[in-house]
């Protein structure tokens, strides 16, 4: 059955297939590609053309050499010469050349540029530090039969080896009479180097090694135990709210507040021992002492840490022998790590310890701490 | 509800104040209390320095003992200020003298010139019979250090009486064991570079009495002393290749160890109970560990890697062993255990190391290490930490332990043609670094145990 719209579907299809066979009016450009134009070689062509283009000795060497001129040269003609640099690398591979794709593109640089390979700004940087380190270098430690940490320069030579120093004096012949100096040898202390020298080893220049920071000395332990105590007592009753409990913590607390008081009472007059000790005074006693501890780095005795008491008197001389309180560490050693404790207190007495006579109720007991843990690596 | 809750909360505030007064009182009780309690210091900072000593003139009990005795007296002395942990007091420094053993000291003298250490003596003489006693005074507590002690033996052995002497004396000083009375195996060295005449030779820690163990026939290296002293092994080229030999001291009889087949044996060592030996062994270009047993020739490969194993020492319990491998590339130190299995490496620092060798102590091992042209002898801890470089010179090589893990022997060659090599000690902690006078070129210097 052929009716209108028969023909005229037909029709419609008809002009828009063809329209589109025919493409009026749908026109597009394509993507843009490139394109390499390619010329074969035999292989006989490519080994001459190889040869022909392998650079001459006098080509490479130019990078050593030129090195130190870097020096001279100002920066500006680097930069300036390397976007003029990256203009040519694209373009020969576009063009057709003769040669096999694609060239490397360091070569163009090596022969164009003789003077500024793109590396050579980090050489300079280089070249000036290596001379530099020996400049930096620490001066070679001495080597000295004495190691603290106060060093000390060889003493002159005709000079006795004593701890104070004292300068030669001679009876002077003009002098009058009655005025007589006595003759006293010149003495002067040992010398003394900061730390053991090892032999000379040429530094890498690298840290090898981060150093510990040296401690703080420690402060003197405050007395923390007896408010400790009552604060630990006083939470128990705080926490129980319940009424008979406080009947019974207020009566608790009436008989301890007495007690204190009572306490204090006696402990008044011992007040009278004076002001504590004061910071310095401590530490010249310390130094006094830890000049004659002496610690063997090596040895176990050096893991061992000890307590060591003792009872000085009015002169401050010690009374009666040291004695071991506590030895922490390596207990094979402690009682070595004693002995050399024992002999810095009594060595260093030397007619006795300079302590402040009006505390003397302060300083009668010592306890001391050798803690060698710090000296190991000496 | 209310009034209650109110009454609750009032006597809690009064408790609370009563609390605080009695909290002040306490605290100001306290600081007061404690002033009269013991003043505390800590000390860390102390000295290095040799521990002075005195040793005056030995009494000679008998008119022939006299030289002995000075002899004795000079050896002790020597002994203890070699070790740089001591320092001697001379004699013309001393303020009162001790003319008889048995006399109270007075120790006045003594602190007044500084020796913090007194050491007597008398010595006996009867015929071939030599008697020495000492004791050991600490003079600053003055106490005796120890009891006394008394050595009997024959006149030809007193330098072995002195060194037991001086090691009584370390040991009570110091707290560790002492190391005089040992002998050295080593390598003597003798003609140019290129044609050395090398032979076996064992001697006293200090250098006397030498004795030649090998003639000079062949090449030999690297002698280790076996754990009780009686044995030495060492790496002979008789045959033409590399073979480990078993000699015995006392008779300098030897004979060849029976190791795995293979073309190359070296670097051998003992055991801790000395029934096996573990070495390396070379076979088709690849070396590895092996251990053989000494009565039943059996043997076990402990390590099957295609690197270069070599170099192994045994921990003092045999627990484990530490080698020098370059698996990674170049020389570097391992451990495992002493049945095989997987290895740890320990040293990370930039060079190459080689030659370790176990502390007797069990905590250090020693190492030689080659780095930007020179050679150092180091110590690291068995974990690979705390690396310490104790030597840097043209060529430093071949550690080896005193017996109380104190002291490390080396050999150190000089440079060019007419080079020689010498054998030098230093402290662990790296000081008193000094030559050990023997007569001729040493080299490859193994450290043996105390003697019984």
């Amino acid at each position: 059955m052929q009716t209108p719209g028969t023909y005229i579907s037909a029709t419609g299809h008809i002009v828009l297939i063809g329209w589109l066979i025919l493409g009026w009016g749908l026109d597009s450009e394509p993507l843009e590609f490139e394109a390499m134009d390619v010329s074969v070689v035999s292989g006989e062509e490519f080994e001459q053309m190889m040869a022909a283009r392998t650079p001459t000795p006098g080509n490479a060497e130019p990078t050593a050499p030129a090195q130190p001129i870097i020096d001279d040269t100002p920066p500006p003609p680097p930069a300036e010469e390397q976007p003029a640099e990256t203009a040519p690398p694209p373009e020969p591979v576009d063009q057709p050349v003769e040669e096999l794709p694609p060239p490397p593109p360091p070569a163009p640089l090596v022969t164009e540029a003789t003077d500024e390979p793109p590396i050579a700004p980090e050489v300079p940087a280089a070249a000036p530090s290596s001379p530099n380190v020996d400049v930096n270098e620490p001066p070679a430690p001495t080597q000295a039969d004495r190691i603290a940490s106060t060093p000390s320069a060889p003493p002159p030579p005709d000079t006795q080896i004593d701890d104070i120093v004292r300068e030669e004096v001679v009876p002077d012949e003009t002098a009058p009479a009655e005025v007589v100096t006595e003759e006293v040898t010149p003495t002067a202390p040992e010398e003394t180097a900061p730390e053991i020298a090892l032999e000379n080893e040429k530094p890498s220049g690298l840290v090898e090694t981060s150093l510990r920071p040296v401690a703080r000395p420690s402060r003197p332990t405050p007395p923390a135990a007896e408010p400790d105590a009552p604060t630990q007592t006083a939470e128990t009753p705080v926490e129980a709210p319940t009424p008979p409990a406080n009947e019974a913590s207020d009566d608790a607390v009436a008989a301890a507040l007495a007690a204190a008081l009572a306490a204090e009472a006696p402990s008044a007059p011992a007040v009278a021992a004076g002001p504590p000790m004061t910071g310095s005074e401590r530490d010249s006693f310390r130094v006094s002492v830890n000049r004659c501890w002496n610690v063997d780095p090596g040895s176990v005795a050096a893991r061992v840490t000890v307590e060591v008491g003792f009872e000085l008197d009015r002169n401050g001389l010690v009374v009666g022998q040291p004695r071991l309180i506590s030895a922490q560490g390596d207990q094979s050693a402690a009682d070595t790590a004693f002995e050399a404790a024992r002999r810095a207190i009594l060595r260093c007495q030397s007619g006795g310890y300079q302590l402040p006579a009006d505390k003397y109720d302060q300083w009668k007991d010592v306890v001391i701490t050798f803690d060698p843990s710090g000296m190991r690596l000496r | 509800m209310r009034i209650r809750v109110n009454l609750t909360m009032r006597n809690e505030a009064k408790m609370m104040k009563r609390l605080l007064t009695l909290l002040v009182a306490l605290m100001l009780a306290g600081p007061v209390a404690a002033q009269n309690g013991p003043l505390r210091l800590t000390i860390t900072d102390g000295v290095i320095e040799p521990i002075t000593f005195a040793a005056p003139t030995f009494q000679a009990e008998n008119a022939e003992a006299t030289q002995v005795a000075n002899d004795l007296n000079r050896l002790v002395a020597q002994d203890l200020s070699g070790t740089g942990l001591f320092r001697e007091i001379p004699a013309n420094a001393f303020i009162s003298q001790v003319s008889s053993f048995s006399q109270p000291v007075q120790f006045a003298d003594w602190r007044a010139i500084n020796a913090q250490a007194l050491v007597v003596g008398a010595v006996a003489m009867n015929g071939g019979q030599l008697t020495v006693k000492f004791r050991l005074y600490d003079v600053f507590s003055g106490q005796e250090l120890g009891g006394g002690l008394q050595f009997a033996g024959t006149t030809a052995g007193w330098r072995r009486m002195g060194h037991k002497v001086a090691d009584a004396v370390y040991s009570r000083v110091t707290g560790e064991g002492g190391y005089f009375d040992s002998r050295v195996v080593y390598v003597a060295e003798s003609g140019p570079k290129d044609n050395r005449q090398m032979r076996l030779a064992i001697m006293d820690f200090d250098g006397a009495n030498v004795q030649y163990l090998t003639d000079s026939s062949t090449i030999v290296l690297a002698p280790r002393f076996s754990p009780n002293g009686d044995r030495v092994l060492y790496t002979s080229f008789e045959s033409g290749f590399p073979r480990i030999n078993v000699l015995n001291v006392a008779n300098v009889g030897r004979q060849q160890l029976q190791t795995a087949p293979g073309e190359m044996a070296f670097s051998p060592r003992f055991s801790r109970d000395g029934g096996s030996v573990i070495y390396s062994l070379s076979n088709g270009g690849n070396t590895d560990i092996f251990r053989s047993d000494l009565s039943t020739g059996q043997y076990t490969r402990l390590t099957s890697a295609p690197s270069i194993e070599t170099a192994p020492s045994l921990s003092p319990d045999g627990s484990q062993i530490v080698f020098e491998s370059d698996r990674s590339g170049t020389q570097q130190l391992y451990i495992m255990s002493a049945n095989g299995g997987e290895a740890r490496r320990i040293s990370f620092g930039e060079g190459r190391y080689g030659t370790p060798v176990w502390s007797p102590r069990g905590d250090l091992v020693a190492f030689t290490k080659q780095h930007a042209g020179r050679f150092h002898i180091g110590v690291m801890r068995t974990d690979g930490s705390e690396e310490r470089l104790l030597t840097a010179s043209f060529l430093d090589e071949g550690p080896t332990w005193s017996p109380n893990g104190r002291v490390i022997m080396f050999s150190r060659e000089t440079q060019g043609e007419s080079g020689t090599t010498s054998l030098y000690s230093v402290d662990i902690s790296g000081r008193n670094l000094k030559a050990v006078p023997v007569q001729g070129g040493a080299s490859d210097p193994s450290w043996g145990p105390l003697q019984p």
